[in-house]
């Protein structure tokens, strides 16, 4: 008992580095002045998050806490990802000016707990546990997007935000416990086991259309989107560029656990579900950041839409399906994190499209990075975008759905056009005479420098080495 | 059903007491009302009233604070009864368990919260 209480601790090494970096910001909350303290102890828990889930790397696979947590190739895949979104998150909030706008110490705690609860998330194969994680994580994503009291627009996404966030929690235990009751238990392999050659029963698919709807609102799914644009713009852009990219990443691997362990004998079902999820985010996603004129808006929409590309891979429902999500949530990260960091570095004026103008002529180092960020969310090839979408294409052509394939490929078209536009306004238009003179270029501080080039590194890398993964994205 | 029977003549046994006391206070007592005597009780408070009073923010301050650490008691119980069976493991657990509450407490400390003011 006591032993295999130790073996289950050991797996939860990483969850322990960051539970412990946030009980002591919390701690020092009140002590401390300035916020490098909190920005050093957040990056340098995160870094050994990653460090301490890659070790031990190894094709092994264990269980612990009497089937609560595992450590395999794909948790640790995903752990060390979601650490990397932390990094890079966390140096993104670094501000120049301590007094204005100070960032209270409890930001980073919020940010080392929610991503606490994506590393259980990922580690989860018991409903319970990754109900948990996700709980976990979503609650302080609330309090993240309502950080800034002061900011009528920060109340109201975070009241959004969290009104339909408890809906659709509530929606996914609803799911989880009717799945409960069919199988008797929680656990996802004994749930596949317990299904294996059950017949259509109403119950069970009105538990995994819950269960669905409420994962899909976590890497927000259309028809279960609309939370987020608002919160994306009433949350400060660092904070935007946390939520989209980590939650999403969790999101989408809890789902694959979900879809493709413990449903694997309701493929057909899941399968159904999975593409019309995947082509209706992507519609909706690429049409309607056609519209968009505020930048972390128009950024929120591409989630959307990116979110449903990933879900190609799932809906595949193959092994080799699962690896090429987890190559896109893998590139996804980086770039989303990229374009919202570069939203952060322009600050006030990266805010509408429209201050895009003319960056080329003012801040051409800024400018190229964020091309090559655009183009990656595009899909050009030479960037990890290309890699990613094709990953799922294929993987959706070799399961046979063609028209879903045919869907993403023309919308990535007209996603095209969202991006160019952009692209257009910072390489062919003058920069506007009175948004020059009210809002400067200014330059932005070196840690926001420094994570835009990590994102860069790999968005660059991905694109030129499309195999680089391919060792690590093995579906269990 | 026989381990059901202790807990039916609890309750015929609380029932019929308190059913009795209250039949002989109604028989036995002297009966003088007024208009204050025969309004519904609560507390000292008008059981109707317009709700346009403001109540001080503090008191769901100190309402959360005291869920939040009134329910580490109800874990601490049970793990009271089982402790010896649970050993050095049960210990450590709880510790842990307590730290994280204890570091939610001096937060709360560190933030005035426990400040009437």
């Amino acid at each position: 008992m006591t032993e295999q209480m130790l073996i289950g601790v050991t797996l939860l090494y990483p969850e322990m580095i960051l539970i412990g970096a946030a009980l002591l910001m919390l701690l020092i909350a009140r002590r401390i002045r300035g916020t490098r303290i909190g920005l050093g102890l957040t990056v340098t828990a995160g870094i050994a998050a990653a460090i301490s889930a890659a070790s031990g790397l190894s094709a092994e696979t264990t269980t612990g806490f009497s089937g609560m947590i595992v450590q395999d190739a794909f948790s640790q895949f995903f752990e060390v990802l979601i650490a990397a979104a932390l990094v890079l998150g966390a140096l993104l909030s670094y501000r120049k000016e301590p007094d204005e706008e100070r960032t209270p110490p409890e930001y980073y705690a919020l940010l080392l707990l929610a991503t606490t609860g994506m590393l259980m998330a990922v580690s989860a194969i018991d409903l319970m546990t990754l109900y948990l994680g996700l709980e976990l994580t979503t609650i302080c994503s609330y309090v993240l997007v309502g950080l800034r009291v002061e900011r009528p627009a920060a109340n109201e996404a975070a009241i959004k935000y969290f009104l339909m966030g408890s809906f659709a929690s509530a929606l996914l235990l609803f799911g989880i416990s009717l799945i409960y009751g069919l199988t008797g238990t929680t656990e996802l392999a004994a749930i596949a086991v317990a299904l294996e050659g059950a017949d259509a029963n109403p119950l069970l698919l009105v538990g995994l259309a819950l269960l669905s709807a409420g994962l899909a609102f976590k890497i927000s799914a259309v028809p279960f989107h609309s939370w987020a644009p608002d919160a994306y713009q009433g949350a400060d852009s660092p904070v935007a560029a946390f939520m989209a990219a980590g939650p999403k990443a969790a999101g989408l691997a809890v789902m694959a656990r979900v879809g493709l362990v413990a449903f694997q004998h309701q493929s057909e079902f899941m399968g159904l579900i999975l593409v019309s999820i995947a082509a209706l985010s992507i519609v909706v996603g690429s049409l309607l950041s056609l519209s968009q004129t505020d930048m972390r808006r128009l950024l929120a929409y591409s989630a959307i839409a990116h979110a449903g590309y990933a879900l190609m891979g799932l809906a595949a429902g193959s092994p080799e399906g699962a690896a090429a999500t987890m190559t896109y949530a893998f590139f996804y990260v980086f770039m989303t994190i990229g374009a919202f960091g570069v939203v952060v570095a322009l600050g006030e004026r990266g805010e509408t499209i429209e201050g895009f103008r003319g960056l080329s002529t003012q801040r051409p180092g800024l400018a190229a990075i964020t091309l090559l960020f655009l183009l990656a969310l595009t899909g050009i090839p030479l960037t990890s975008g290309f890699t990613a979408k094709f990953g799922v294409i294929l993987a959706a052509v070799r399961a046979d759905q063609l028209p879903l394939a045919l869907l993403a490929v023309s919308c990535s078209v007209i996603s095209a056009f969202v991006y160019m536009r952009i692209a257009v306004l910072m390489y062919m238009s003058d920069p506007a005479e009175d948004s020059s003179s009210t809002v400067s270029p200014g330059t932005s501080p070196a840690l926001v420098h420094l994570a835009l080039g990590l994102a860069a590194a790999v968005t660059l890398v991905g694109g030129i080495l499309p195999g680089i993964l391919s060792e690590w994205t093995v579906f269990p | 059903m026989n381990e059901y029977m202790g807990i039916a003549v609890c309750f015929l046994l609380a029932g019929g007491l308190a059913g009795l006391m209250v039949l002989l206070a109604a028989k036995l007592g002297p009966k003088k009302p007024s208009a204050e005597k025969l309004a519904p009780f609560e507390c000292g408070k008008d059981p109707i009233d317009i709700p346009l009073g403001r109540l001080a923010i503090r008191f769901y301050l100190i309402a959360i604070l005291f869920i939040l650490f009134d329910v580490e008691v109800v874990f601490l119980y049970p793990w009271a009864v089982v402790y010896r069976e649970l050993g050095m493991l049960g210990l450590v657990e709880m510790s842990v368990f307590l730290g994280v509450l204890l570091v939610g407490f001096v937060y709360a400390w560190d933030n005035k919260a426990l400040e009437w003011k």
